[in-house]
């Protein structure tokens, strides 16, 4: 993890984090959470825009603060510092559209070969699982610390 | 003192605790997208071996 990223912020069981990106369009906060499944032990990763004059949430908004690469790290290192804090844990992401899903596939191709080393990354394809390959559309992602 | 260069290299990132962010747990935020997961994972689970793609 040698590119820049945000300083974070949570609470402290670290499921929940903020940072806040800094660009052309001034500072915009972000939350990420970590979000209990039906399934134990697996966690959804989403994350999104916190509106400050409401305070919700938007994990649809296009941002474009020109600091993707630095928010995506970011994100990133929130996933080594769940998986430490509680490292029996799945995660799962997708995206709000299909997308939303492409970015994040390209975001994973972007640190696989750095974060393969620490993870399991699997990628949903037809309803199965099976080992992330850069190049492949996929549904959905999974991360396991190994 | 470790500087800001020498932190952001190491793979587990720095987080300072903000108790004002627990407010965030228990709130539905994101809930179309966990409905999502649990809707997705219902019938496929998780990964049984690791799996190459064909």
């Amino acid at each position: 993890m040698k590119l820049p990223r945000y300083e974070l912020k949570a609470e402290k069981s670290l499921m929940v984090f903020e940072f806040v990106s800094e660009g052309p369009k001034g500072e915009i906060p972000k939350l990420i959470k970590y979000s209990e499944t039906n399934l134990k032990d697996l966690y959804n990763l989403a994350f999104g825009d916190k509106n400050l004059k409401t305070g919700e949430i938007d994990d649809t908004i296009v941002s474009n603060n020109g600091d993707s690469e630095k928010v995506l790290a970011t994100v990133v290192s929130t996933v080594y510092a769940f998986c430490d804090k509680h490292p029996e844990s799945w995660i799962f992401a997708t995206g709000s559209t299909k997308s939303r899903t492409r970015l994040y596939r390209m975001g994973i191709t972007k640190y696989i070969d750095e974060v393969g080393k620490d993870f399991d990354v699997y990628g949903l394809r037809d309803n199965e699982w099976e080992e992330f390959v850069k190049e492949i559309e996929y549904d959905a992602f999974l991360v396991k610390h190994k | 003192m470790k500087n800001i260069d020498e932190l952001n290299k190491k793979k587990i990132p720095v987080v300072r605790i903000d108790n004002s962010l627990e407010q965030f747990k228990d709130q539905p935020i994101f809930q179309e997208k966990v409905d999502k997961a649990n809707e997705m994972l219902k019938n496929i689970g998780l990964p049984k071996s690791k799996k190459h793609h064909r």
